[in-house]
């Protein structure tokens, strides 16, 4: 391993700039509107420059540590920035900063604000917590703190549905979070408290059962945020209810973290010799096959477009899983990747499906016909994610699809082409006939309030992060082996798990 | 061979891909400033980007080969040209110069000028980004790209029908992307590099080579109209403006004739060295002899099909079907042949660049004549030469073109393709090669029928309507694409070897084929008496079947639904879609299921749980108090018993004394009277007893507030049967009363006086009290029990003032045990509070929550209580010790 470890204090910033946001700002700026935008955008993009000055360093083979807080004399909070964290790190901070903005237009006539905008910070601070642990138990704490405070967002709206979909969410992670509790003691319990470094905790020599124990648990735990399909069950009622920005991000990195969680569990306290070794990443594979295809032909027949996109999420994280669970260099390099652009794809849709549900009162699919010509920006925003959601080349979609079909072929499975491509076909075949439908549909006369021709594009604050985050999707995809981009951060991380 | 060695860098392809792509994004605000000054820009640059074509040329006669890298997506996009590559691009460059020319005017009919012209640079930079691509990850960009942008072609007019067309047009497009991306996925997995050149043979299974071969091909095939995925192409290339079918047809579906060119004789071709053993192109003559076949199948039902069309612009989509089964045969030959392929080869992409061209002419002529009279059925239109007589002369030297009349460019790829057939039949001797090439003869006379019936039926004979003034020749600009295509057809069939001698055979060189065979092929069969024989039979077979069919209504027959694939792609669609629906109907109703079942069984815990706790209250209550329910409510309950009946036998007794009295008085007892009496004596003494009741069981419930419930059980009954004496006098008021009350009047304040009376004489209370005899309570039992230490047990009434009256030490710790006592009693008791609070915000759960608040405060302090207690014990048994 040629990486040097460097001391410093910037790994903190990253999730004490978004606290100060929540703790600090919003109190001070409870009268005015325009300075919490501007305060907490300012903290937001604080965050971005953080997570984006410690990847050059990163790139170039360094790990930065901080030790935190002393619990006991073995037990640490200990941050740690290696090329895995750093690229979800950086994914999360820019599609925050991003969804932050976009919220400043989409909250100004909703209620309870400041407690929106407070929790909406924090859980940034919370996910870069998650991206910057270094240790089991430092990630056990930031995971549960942002899986457990972002409820206050699920259920903001306080309609019934919201306050259910809150409650089935509550539920669903609680379970989750006790199951990873559960397997980090039983980790802590068999190999102490180490840092998660790419050699793995464990051994084979601490009993297969054992091994398989933590391992099951791990996954369960996990996969109930990272919507395997059996534990899926939260993420369709979640995400309707859920205001669009939160949205956007809960779908982009929140469930991403539990993905990510896998990853860690896989590269970091498995490792990847001991898990071929355990045999089990097979049935992760056929879990993740049937997410992948299930969640999309499910996500087929939703009317809701939040509903649909929801599914899609689903979908689109099996792919991560699929990724991981092949062991393959190549394959973590697309399942990482996808991890940060599917972030700025489904950010882009959501983003999107917020402003049609906004500013022309749209929730359906099927009111959708025509919407286009009165929203041009907005659906030339949508079409760009939808074809990149479907692997259309130079979009960013294209890269993750290519390094997952090469590591596919490189463990010998090319049979799981078919799913990767299957579910490439299906989110064809539950995005485009949007975008069809939007472009050359005529528009539904009936029921319609204002004039045909009229526009109703969302004033710049809105329209400007889902064409950004359109943009990055395209520039994740044409620039996508230009250093710093996040596939040069996904390469390094597979090289690290791999040699 | 040994050009292969050295590749020139050189940055003129990429240009070639970037100058259309950049110039798109200027259309826009150009067309909003200035539309002429656009429509110069668009022919500027299609101009510009031919001539940058051409200057390939020098470069790859000198070169052979050049390449270029631009970083971009994942590693890099290359660009190599060698020069099979060169050939696409020039006639790709050219046909699009022209249609772009004749674009110009064609565009009046129709609307959104601008996106048609940034779709038309934009298909432009894909299309040559496809046939100058390098490696296989540009190719499918392109492609992609191709595909997707071309759209915009297809349902440019945006009418009905063209909707159609495109959704058919982008699904098919999707489905061949994934085909291809899967099919590119897999040339990796057997060992290719992504280069365009041959996949090492020892490398994979024959399976997966075949798989890769089958991914590729109908990948590209989809674009190419190869059958049978060529469903899409009749539908979408009619409906798009002329120009751009022209393109379509011309030169989009040759990106799909490139990309299985490139498969057949570049992936999956041996390794290109000196010598090549014969085995080694076993796989290639394989896959070969496929794609002769699907070619040979391609241009039969092609023509077949488009015989049987009366719309000018299908008919020709369905020869674009039919040519590439031509261009498909060739290739296919090629690959059979292996390394003595090369007549396949030359007709292949001679027959690509004759295709182009002639077919691009047909759509421009045929667009002309739509664009002049506004129709496209050809049995209703005629006798046109005279109004258009140019359009006419290039339709017709287009049209010879395809039909393969001699010293037209058609001819010379026909009879290439034809020769390579009768050669691949040579190679083995199959008899079903020997068939081939009968229906090669047959499909030439089928597509001569085809161009009679066109030229037949729009430019000769007579109009069988009449043409306004407006039906002139077409404007000028139109024409001058027209006539630079028909020049290039003429040039191209009377000097075949331009192409032949100068782009084909060094290519073939630099792939490491011999190219004698071309040479002897324009020395000895060039316009030889054979080949000219071949033509003139097709003609006679195409005259016969257009004078057959006329004169029979042969081409007005159609084959029902169920024969074309298409109806089965629709089918299969649908049922694709049948399927999603009914698993999310499945997933739905197992949701909805396990939902109810955990509901279901959430509250049969919640029912079976209170059950539980009510038989653990129960059980607790008759261990320590010995009777089963509260004692409290328990005494109520009685008492309220006995008030009721004590109430109940007042109101008898002063019915009873009303209907003595009346007895006693007979002479007053009229009807009438006797009952109103009799029920004024109910109604005052019913109220009386009521207000007595009340009376009575308020002081009941003052016992049990001051706990002294206990004493007076006993005696309760026994006091309360003491208090008949008052019934005489509620009867006595009652009937005293009741003739007021029957007068009318309102008794109220002498039943109040009554009452008052009654209620101080009675004084219920201290009856109750005076009967409690000096006994030892069930509370004071137990504090016997458990402290034998008492000298004597205190009584109840001490024990309920024990807070006002100064108590011994011991006494008042029995009396805290007591309590305590009592609270575990009621710990164990008391109604657990449901977990589920319905509605977080009414003021019944704000009052629930402050309840349980303070339950938990006094049970805090039972807690620390017992928490004491055992210190005590455990000080006690410690000093006990010691």
């Amino acid at each position: 391993m040629d990486s040097q470890l460097t001391a410093s204090i910037i790994p903190p910033l990253a999730f004490l700039i978004p606290i100060l946001g929540a703790v600090v700002v919003v109190p001070l700026t409870r009268t005015s509107e325009r300075w919490r935008a501007i305060g907490l955008s300012i903290t937001c993009l604080l965050t971005v420059v953080v997570a984006a000055g410690l990847i050059p360093g990163v790139l170039d083979g360094q790990v930065y540590e901080t030790y935190l807080l002393r619990l006991t004399p073995r037990i640490w909070m200990y941050m740690r920035v290696d090329a895995m964290g750093a690229l979800f790190g950086i994914t999360a901070s820019t599609l925050w900063l991003l969804a932050l903005i976009y919220s400043t237009g989409y909250m100004a006539d909703e209620h309870r604000k400041s407690r929106y905008y407070a929790f909406f910070s924090l859980s940034l601070a919370w996910t870069m917590g998650v991206a910057y642990s270094g240790n089991l138990l430092t990630f056990l704490v930031f995971y549960e703190l942002f899986s457990i405070l972002t409820y206050p967002l699920v259920v903001h709206e306080e309609t019934p549905e919201a306050m259910a979909a809150g409650t089935k969410y509550i539920i669903y992670i609680l379970i989750g979070g006790s199951l990873v509790l559960l397997a980090i003691v039983f980790t802590f319990f068999l190999a102490g408290d180490q840092t998660l470094s790419t050699q793995g905790l464990l051994d084979m020599s601490m009993g297969k059962g054992n091994l398989l124990a933590i391992f099951w648990c791990f996954l369960v735990g996990f996969g109930v945020k990272a919507a395997l399909v059996p534990l899926h069950g939260w993420v369709p009622d979640a995400h309707p209810a859920a205001p669009a920005p939160f949205s956007t991000v809960l779908s982009g990195v929140m469930v991403a973290a539990g993905s990510f969680g896998i990853m860690r569990v896989v590269f970091n306290v498995f490792g990847v010799s001991l898990l071929s070794e355990l045999g089990v990443m097979q049935y992760v594979q056929y879990i993740a096959a049937f997410t992948v295809i299930f969640a999309a032909i499910l996500a087929v027949n939703q009317d809701n477009l939040k509903r649909r996109l929801a599914y899609s999420t689903i979908s689109q994280m099996g792919y991560v899983a699929l990724g991981v669970s092949l062991l393959g260099e190549q394959a973590m390099i697309g399942a990482l990747v996808h991890i940060s652009n599917h972030a700025f794809m489904k950010g882009t849709l959501f983003l999107c499906a917020g402003l049609l549900i906004k500013h022309a009162g749209i929730h359906r699919v099927s009111e959708m016909r025509g919407i286009a010509k009165r929203m041009p920006v907005t659906m030339g925003a949508f079409a760009v994610a939808a074809l990149a959601m479907i692997g259309t080349p130079p979009l960013s979609g294209f890269v993750s699809k290519w390094y997952l079909g090469l590591g596919m072929l490189d463990v010998d499975k090319p049979v799981y082409l078919a799913v990767l491509l299957g579910g490439a076909l299906l989110a064809a075949v539950y995005l485009l006939p949007i975008v069809y439908a939007a472009y050359f549909k005529e528009p539904i006369p009936a029921g319609d309030i204002t004039p045909a021709d009229k526009k109703l594009e969302a004033p710049l604050s809105m329209l400007l992060p889902a064409v950004a985050a359109a943009a990055i999707t395209l520039i994740l995809g044409l620039a996508a082996s230009a250093p710093g981009m996040p596939l040069s951060l996904a390469r390094l991380a597979a090289k690290l798990a791999f040699h | 061979m040994e050009a292969a060695g050295h590749i020139t860098q050189n940055a003129l392809p990429a240009l070639i891909v970037a100058v259309p792509l950049l110039s798109a994004a200027l259309v826009r605000p150009l067309g909003k400033w200035n539309e002429s000054v656009r429509n110069v820009f668009v022919t500027v640059v299609t101009g510009i980007t031919l001539l940058m074509t051409a200057g390939l040329i020098p470069l790859i006669a000198e070169h052979h080969k050049i390449t270029y890298s631009v970083p971009a997506i994942i590693g890099e996009l290359t660009f190599t040209v060698d020069s099979f590559n060169m050939l696409f691009a020039l006639f790709s460059a050219f046909v699009w110069f022209c249609s772009t020319l004749y674009s110009l005017d064609y565009l009046k009919h129709e609307k959104k000028h601008d996106r048609y012209h940034i779709t038309n640079l934009v298909v432009l930079a894909a299309m040559l980004g496809v046939v100058l691509a390098g490696d296989l990850i540009t190719l499918y960009l392109s492609f992609e790209a191709l595909g997707l942008v071309a759209y915009l072609f297809v349902v440019h007019t945006e009418t009905d029908e063209a909707k159609k067309a495109s959704i058919k047009y982008f699904w098919m497009t999707v489905l061949g992307g994934f085909a291809l991306i899967g099919g590119i996925f897999i040339t990796y997995a057997l060992g290719g590099t992504g280069a365009i050149g041959p996949i090492p043979v020892e490398h994979g299974a024959t399976t997966l080579r075949w798989v890769a071969f089958v991914l590729l091909t109908l990948g590209f095939g989809v674009k190419a109209g190869m059958l049978p995925v060529h469903v899409w192409l009749p539908d979408a290339h009619p409906v798009a403006p002329s120009p751009a079918s022209a393109l379509l047809s011309g030169v989009m579906i040759k990106a799909g004739a490139y990309g299985i060119f490139r498969t057949v004789t570049a992936l999956f071709r041996p390794e290109l060295a000196e010598e090549i053993a014969h085995e080694l192109w076993h796989f290639t003559g394989q896959i070969g002899l496929v794609v002769l076949w699907i070619g040979i199948a391609t241009m039969f039902i092609g023509v077949v099909l488009a015989l049987g069309q009366s719309n000018a612009k299908r008919m020709l989509a369905y020869h674009s079907v039919s040519q590439m089964g031509f261009i498909l045969a060739g290739i296919g030959a090629a690959g059979y042949l292996g390394a003595h392929g090369a007549l396949g080869y030359a007709g292949g992409l001679y027959h690509i660049v004759n295709h182009a061209l002639f077919k691009a002419c047909l759509f421009l002529g045929v667009g002309a004549v739509f664009f002049r009279t506004g129709s496209l059925d050809m049995y209703h239109l005629g006798g046109l030469w005279k109004k258009m007589p140019l359009t006419f002369l290039f339709t017709l030297i287009a049209a010879c073109g395809i039909t393969g009349v001699p010293l037209f460019n058609g001819f010379v790829s026909k009879c290439l393709i034809h020769h390579s057939l009768v050669e691949a039949w040579e190679l083995h001797e199959l008899v079903s090669l020997g068939i081939a090439e009968k229906i090669y003869i047959v499909t030439c006379g089928g597509t001569a029928c085809s161009f009679i019936k066109l030229i037949g039926l729009v430019f000769l004979g007579k109009p069988k309507v009449e043409y306004g003034p407006k039906v002139k020749d077409a404007p000028p600009r139109m024409l001058i694409a027209m006539g630079m295509l028909a020049a290039a057809i003429i040039t191209l069939g009377v000097r075949p070897q331009i192409v032949l001698e100068g782009v084909v055979a060094p290519g073939l060189h630099t792939w490491g084929l011999h190219s004698d065979l071309i040479e002897h092929y324009l020395e000895v069969s060039f316009m030889s008496w054979g080949d000219i024989m071949s033509v003139v039979t097709a003609f006679a077979i195409g005259f016969t079947v257009f004078f057959v069919g006329m004169r029979f209504g042969l081409f007005h027959m159609h084959a029902p639904k169920w024969f074309g694939v298409d109806f089965w792609y629709r089918k299969a669609a649908r049922g694709f879609m049948g399927l999603c629906r009914w698993t999310d109907e499945w997933y739905e109703l197992l949701r909805g299921l396990t939902s109810k079942t955990l509901r279901w069984i959430h509250l049969r815990y919640r029912a079976e749980w209170s059950h539980l706790e009510r038989d653990w209250r129960r059980t607790i209550m008759t261990v320590t108090t010995g009777a089963p329910g509260p004692r409290n409510q328990h005494f109520v309950q009685r008492s309220y018993v006995i008030l009721e009946r004590e109430k109940q036998a007042t109101v008898r007794y002063a019915v009873m004394m009303a209907v003595n009295w009346l007895r006693e008085h007979p002479d007053e007892a009229d009807d009438a009277y006797c009952r109103g009496l009799i029920d004024a004596v109910r109604d005052i003494s019913s109220y009386m007893a009521t207000r007595l009741f009340k009376e009575r069981l308020g002081v009941v419930s003052d016992f049990i507030r001051s706990d002294e419930a206990d004493a007076v059980r006993d005696t309760f009954e026994r006091v309360v049967c003491s208090l008949s004496v008052y019934r005489e006098a509620v009867g006595q008021t009652a009937l005293t009363l009741a003739e007021k009350r029957m007068a009318g009047e309102n008794p109220l304040r002498e039943i109040s006086a009554a009452m008052n009376r009654i209620l101080s004489e009675e004084r219920f209370d201290q009856r109750l009290r005076q009967s409690v005899p000096e006994q030892v309570t069930p509370t004071a039992a137990l504090l016997h029990a458990t402290h034998g230490a008492l000298p004597t047990a205190p009584s109840a009434a001490r024990l309920t003032s024990y807070r006002v009256e100064g108590l011994s030490r011991l006494e008042r710790a029995g009396t805290w045990v007591t309590d305590m006592a009592r609270l575990i009693v009621e710990s164990a008791t008391q109604e657990r509070v449901s977990w589920m609070i319905e509605d977080r915000s009414s003021t019944e759960s704000v009052l629930k929550t402050r309840r349980q608040i303070q339950r938990y405060a006094r049970d805090m302090s039972f807690n620390v209580a017992v928490v004491l207690i055992v210190l005590l014990v455990f000080l006690a048994s410690l000093s006990a010790n010691f």
